[in-house]
Parts: structure tokens; sequence; C-alpha cells
């Protein structure tokens, strides 16, 4: 082969890419092709269109130097070649050699790019080469048929192209895809003005009563209307639709690797750094410049800023695929499990157009999975039970999703038992846990039931799904800066609420201050910022704990946590209120900085890793700033027994905080 | 600086012929993926030369030729047609239409490399500025 060696082997994935997008549209037409019979000029477009693609298909190939699929396509083209030119008729037999050959194309191409042994090509050849030359049952497309589109207006549209047309996306790709959808194109052609201008003209067919100057929108065009042709009220032999469908084959879906993504968004990453210490620099700069001019300078700044932000909007929303792929496998997954434990189940499924990120849905699949299971073998009650119960003997579960903000709320509800929280006490003082005293809240519930080793040997066999755990689940969500909370009810049914944020790589955050040390926390997992008096804060054994919306808040001093030491002395404390219930905590700062923009890198070196940071950041200014994550400080305080908090009657016996 | 214009309907061949042409010294490489977008092109642009694919959706590489070469201010422009093994046939047509070089998919990068170097060395020489 005369081709570079390894040269386009690079380029494997551009190839695969682009196949999948030929054999999916070649597929289409397919389909067209069969639905044509008796529409001539349907046929015309659909054999035009797989010649096409078969071409492409063959070209690309043969430069991959993948032998069997361009000998292949070059057979299925030059039968099309054949067809197109009236040298053989598309028969029945013809059509069923094309889907044939379609798809052991791309059984050819997938084992190639499966690295597995290639399927045999022969047979299909001879069968496509046999078709060649013959003359079977389907009428011969006349030409003459293609004209009796032509009814309705007729116009002239010129397009003259220019650079700045062009710079602004206007291009004759994009008239011509407008015109496209006002009417039909029967001719588009480059001509020479007498200026030696180059320009394009368009004639285009549209139903009658279409204003093609009102639909274009802006775009540029010299538009003549020709006189309608005489008035015969033909009726249209085909529908318009058909005719006019060859491009509408071509996918406008554009699949990109993840990893290309993952860069594009690391460097955005980068230019939001950039552009913190740019702002850095203007802050010291700005002195020295004129007030008239400094205008200018902010005026740009925040531009790039605001620019800056849809970028980074845009590459996270092509990352985003619907929730929908993880809910696809719940149905089946359901239907056997409730067969084998002798359940009825109905399943419901809610909000799976909610996209999310790509890296977010694989990591959830298996989460979710678990808590489907679990609804299913421990949730729902058998038929009996329910109906002695009073319920329906079909139980429901429901899996939703829905977006609010930059979350992603992920809920598993079913209608069955509800957590029985003796139940769940009893069990997890047998497996050795330590237990708060005194009635618990649905955090402290679910902080138990997400305990490792609180699942039992029988469940973490196959029911659990391979031993994923309720632990291993919050574990997950945890990694993913998410909270998960627990909503039962005893005889009414159980509710898992996860939240996630939608991305990871960027986010929101509030930049907390302890001395000279910097935290961001970031805004999702934020419910609240309040501001009190070191005076309020009472000592409730070793925790500090706040008055708050008529309850105890526990607070966490960064200052202590890491170290540091504080340098606030007004007095007064701010607090970031993060969680609910049982979970709800404050982390106390000296003062609170405001809102930015912050890149995560995460910590993942387990010799630099500190319980309470999930990563670190760049504020611009160089310095590097820890980030908090909110489910690890929440464990914190968590960690220490904690008595029921006192009511409001009880506070001021409380002794004040000991300083 | 040289322009080039890839003009293919496959962006992996666009990509393709774009990376075998990488290492030629000070050249920009513009894409158009159908007949009508390379004239647009052609016409907003200053072009030192053309790699041209022949079958396209919209208008033949023939047709863009043809087009091209009717316009005076094209005639000498040099353009390397680049069609797929299996349509031989055309070659005679290309070249009628007007085409300086006629090479084949699968092409080896070195030498539709060296194709192009030629023909950008030839113009500039050709040239009255040079």
């Amino acid at each position: 082969m005369a081709t570079g060696d390894t040269f386009f082997d690079g380029f494997l994935d551009d190839y695969f890419a682009e196949s999948e997008e030929h054999l999916t549209a070649a597929a289409d037409a397919l389909i067209r092709l069969d639905k044509s019979i008796g529409h001539p000029s349907a046929e015309r477009a659909a054999v035009d269109d797989l010649f096409r693609y078969f071409h492409t298909l063959k070209a690309i190939s043969a430069m991959v130097e993948l032998r069997p699929a361009e000998q292949l396509a070059h057979h299925l083209e030059h039968y099309l070649r054949a067809v197109r030119e009236g040298e053989c008729t598309l028969t029945t037999a013809g059509s069923d050699a094309l889907i044939e050959g379609t798809r052991r194309l791309e059984h050819i191409i997938n084992a190639h790019r499966a690295k597995s042994p290639l399927p045999a090509i022969e047979d299909v050849l001879a069968r496509i080469e046999s078709l060649v030359g013959t003359h079977g049952e389907r009428p011969a497309a006349t030409s003459a048929v293609a004209d009796a589109t032509e009814t309705g207006r007729r116009w002239t549209c010129r397009f003259v192209p220019t650079r700045e047309l062009l710079a602004a996306g206007i291009g004759v790709d994009l008239v011509r895809k407008r015109l496209g959808e006002i009417g039909t194109i029967v001719e588009a052609a480059p001509h020479v003005l007498p200026d030696a201008t180059i320009s394009f003209q368009f004639t285009l067919l549209t139903a009658d009563g279409i204003d093609v100057v009102e639909r274009l929108g802006g775009i540029p065009l010299t538009v003549e209307a020709e006189t309608p042709p005489a008035a015969e009220p033909a009726p249209a032999a085909e529908p318009a639709a058909v005719a006019g469908a060859p491009n509408a084959a071509i996918s406008h879906v554009v699949r990109v690797d993840l990893a290309r993504l993952d860069h594009l968004m690391q460097i955005v990453g980068d230019m939001v750094i950039s552009r913190a210490r740019l702002a850095d620099s203007l802050s010291r700069v700005e002195r020295y410049v004129p007030a008239s001019e400094w205008r200018v300078v902010q005026e740009n700044a925040i531009a790039s800023d605001r620019q800056l932000r849809m970028l980074r909007e845009g590459i996270m929303r092509v990352r985003m695929v619907p929730v929908g792929e993880i809910f696809r496998r719940m149905p089946l997954v359901v239907r056997d499990l409730a067969r084998e434990n002798g359940k009825r189940v109905n399943l419901e499924l809610r909000g799976q157009a909610t996209e999310i990120d790509k890296y977010l849905i694989e990591r959830m699949m298996d989460p979710v999975l678990h808590l489907v299971r679990n609804a299913v073998s421990h949730g729902i009650e058998p038929p009996d039970v329910r109906i002695a119960h009073g319920k329906p003997p079909e139980g429901t579960i429901t899996l939703s999703a829905a977006a609010v903000g930059d979350m992603v709320t992920l809920e598993v509800a079913d209608d069955g038992y509800g957590v029985n929280e003796e139940a769940v006490v009893n069990k997890a003082r047998q497996a050795g846990l330590s237990v708060p005293s005194g009635p618990l809240d649905a955090a402290a519930v679910l902080g138990l039931l997400c305990s490792p080793g609180f699942s039992t040997r029988e469940e973490t066999d196959r029911v659990s799904g391979r031993g994923v755990g309720m632990a291993v689940v919050k574990a997950m969500v945890e990694e993913l800066s998410g909270t998960m909370a627990l909503d039962t009810e005893a005889g009414h049914g159980t509710r898992f609420i996860i939240r996630l944020p939608v991305t990871l790589a960027i986010t929101d955050a509030l930049i907390g201050r302890v001395g000279a040390e910097s935290f961001a926390i970031p805004q999702g997992s934020v419910r609240e910022v309040i501001e009190i008096a070191e005076a309020d804060v009472r000592q409730l054994e070793e925790n500090e704990i706040v008055p708050y919306r008529d309850a105890a808040l526990p607070i966490i001093r960064l200052s202590r946590l890491f170290g540091v030491e504080s340098t606030a002395r007004t007095g007064r404390l701010h607090v970031f209120v993060l969680g609910h219930g049982s979970a709800a905590m404050g982390i106390a700062v000296d003062r609170i900085v405001g809102q930015r923009e912050i890149v995560v890198r995460t910590l993942a070196d387990q010799l630099v890793r500190v319980d309470g940071v999930s990563g670190a950041t760049d504020l611009g200014d160089g310095r590097v700033v820890l980030i908090l994550d909110p489910a690890v400080l929440a464990r914190l305080t968590n960690q220490r027994p904690r008595r029921v908090m006192p009511d409001a009657a009880a506070w001021g016996r409380l002794p004040a905080n000991g300083r | 600086m040289q322009n080039i214009l890839i003009v293919d309907d496959s962006p992996t061949i666009r990509k393709m012929v774009r990376a075998s042409l990488q290492a030629i010294e000070s050249v920009d490489f513009i894409e158009a993926s159908t007949g009508l977008e390379a004239i647009e092109q052609l016409a907003v642009t200053r072009v030192q030369l053309i790699v041209l694919d022949l079958n396209m959706p919209d208008m033949h590489g023939i047709d863009v030729l043809r087009f091209v070469r009717r316009n005076a201010h094209y005639k000498s422009l040099p353009i390397v047609v680049l069609t797929t093994r299996g349509d031989e046939t055309s070659r005679q047509t290309a070249k009628e239409a007007g085409a300086t070089t006629y090479l084949t998919k699968p092409f080896a990068p070195q030498i539709l490399a060296q194709a192009v170097r030629d023909l950008l060395d030839a113009a500039v020489e050709a040239s009255p500025r040079a």
C-alpha cells in the first residue's frame, strides 16, 4: 500500500465517528428508499444520498487501510451508480442486498474497532455483483416526474458572500440551509457578476403565499419572485417533504470523545484562573491609569468575564447527557427482581430529559441501581401484606430527576414499609456501631444505614447488587460533592434524595477567610450565611452551638479545625450554614470575602489529603485556597455523639462559651 | 503566508490532508465541505492552492474546477484533485476541466505534500514579484 505506514492510524477515532454517521444516515436512506416505491424522485434522492455515503465510506476506509470495508463500499457504490445511470433497475432483491451490504459494512468497521477478526464479504460482493446489469420488476425512474413538484411559486435568490458576512457566520451554507427550510431548492450555482464578484444563485420553489424575504430573518439576499407558472392546479405528485429530505439525512449530531471535552474544560479552567490573575493585576495598576482609560479597561474586563462564563457554560452544556441513560436499565431490573421476590411493582420514571454531566452519569449508575434494588427487595411489601394494610397490591417505585440551578436532584421513592427506626437502631447495635441515644431524625437514621458494616451478609449478595452497600452509595455521592437525604414515614414509604452539582470542574464558591488563610466552599452546599455574636455561642459537651431558627446549630471553627490563628476581633462570627435536620451544621470563619468562580483541582495524593478538604484552587492572586468538603465536615461533627438539642427555654441555662 | 483551501465533504479526509501538509512552511489552511463553500472561500480569501475532492453533495468537484477556470483571475491557480480509487475514469475529465495534479485516495502523505510543495514553488517562480 502506498500510504504512509502508520501515519493515518492516529485518525482512527475520526474514522469510526464519521463512519458511524454515514452508516446511520445510510440506514435512514434505505428506509426512505423502501418507502419510495412509486415515487421516482424520492427514490432518486435516496439513491443519490446512499451513493454519496458509500462513496465517502469507501474513501475514508481506503485511507485507514481497512480494505474489506473499502471493497464492500465500492461494490455498493458501483451498484447504485448503475441504478442512477439507468444501467439497471432497483429491484426488491437490490434493496435487500443494499441493506445486507450496509449491515455487513457496519460489522466490518465495528470488528476493526474491537480488533476482532473481520467478517467475510465474498457472499455479499457476489450478491451485489449479480444485480448489476439486471432489470427487475420496479418501473424505471423517469426524469419527467421530477418536474411535477414545480407548483407554487418560483423564486430566484442571489447571495454575494463577503469576508464580513462569513465572519458573522453568514455563508452560503447557512443561506442554503435557510432557503431549504422555506422551500425546495431546485438549483444552486455560483455566478460571476460583471464586476468579477462571485455570487450564488438559488432557484427556490415555495408553496403559494409564502414570502421568502420575510422569512429570511436578516440574511442579505436579493430575492426576485418569478411570475407563477401558468395556473394549473396540478396536484402535488408526491409530498415535498420526501423530495426535499436528502440533506436532512446527514445528522447534525457530532460525537465527541469525552477526553477532548475534558481537555477543553481544563483550558477554560486555566482561563478562569488567568482571568482572576488579570483582575488581580488590574486592581494593582488601577491607580496609575487615568479614570477615562480605566473605564474602558474595566468594561472590557467585564465583557471578557461574561464571555468566559458563557464559554464555560457552553462547554458544560456539551458535556450534558439526559439522565434517562441511568433510568433506561431500571424497568428490566425491577421486573426481574420483583418476580424473584414475589412482589408486584410498578416503576414510574420522571424527568428523564434532565441533563447531567456525562461524568456523573457514569458514576451514578450503580448507586441508583442499588437504591432501586433496595426499594424492590426491602421497600415494597409483598402483595398480601399490602392488601392487609389497605394498600393496592402493586407497589410503586418512582425514579425521578430534576434540575435546580447548578444542582441536580435524583430521587428514588417507594410506597412501601418505610424505614423502621427501631429495627435500624437494633441492627446497628448488633453490628457494633455506635448509636446516638434518644429519638433519631431522618438524617441520623440515614447515617446509620450508610455506615460501613451496617449491611448484613445476606444483603451484600445479589439483592444489593455486587456488594454495593449503602455505604458505597453514600461514598460515591460524597465523592461527587453531592449530598444524600432520607425522607421516610412508617407504613407509607421511603424516599432517598440525592443532590449533585451538575458539573464538577468549575463551580461557584463562597470564599471565607480565617486569619491569613482563605477557604472556598461550594455555593451549592451552602444553605445560608449568618452572622452571630461570639456571646451567643454556647458550649454543649464537646460541641459549640449557636441559636439558629428556634433550634441549635453545632458549629465548627475553621480556625480550630485547621490550626489557623483567627484574627477576628469584632466579637462576631460569620457562619456558613450547611445541611438539613440533624445533619445541619455551621462553619465559622472570621469574615466572608465574597463569591467567586473556582476551578476545582482535586487533591488525589493520599499524603496531601486532609479530612474536610476536597481540593484546592487558585484565586488568581497566586495563593492556593483549600476547598472545603461539606459532606466530610458534617461527618466530623456527627462523629461526636450528640444529645437532643436543647429547646429555646433551656438555652439560657447553657454555659456561655468559656473565654 | 500562503492559504491552502482543502475541499472535501469528509471531515476525516480534510483532517488527514491538513496533517499531511502540516510540515510545509508558512501555509495556512482553509476548509470547505461542499463545492459552494469552496467557491465562497475563493471569493472572500486569497487562496494560493486548492486540494479538491470530486464527489461532493451539492456541486461536483468537476463543476468547481470548471467554474474556477472560467474565471480569468484563477486561470493559473494550482488545483490538486484528490479523488477516490476506482474513479480513475474521472482523471481525464478532471484534466480537461483544469486540474493541475491528480492524486487518488488513499494517498501517501509525503506524496501529497511533495506535490503541493512543488506547485507552490512553481507558482512563486512564475510570479513576477518573486
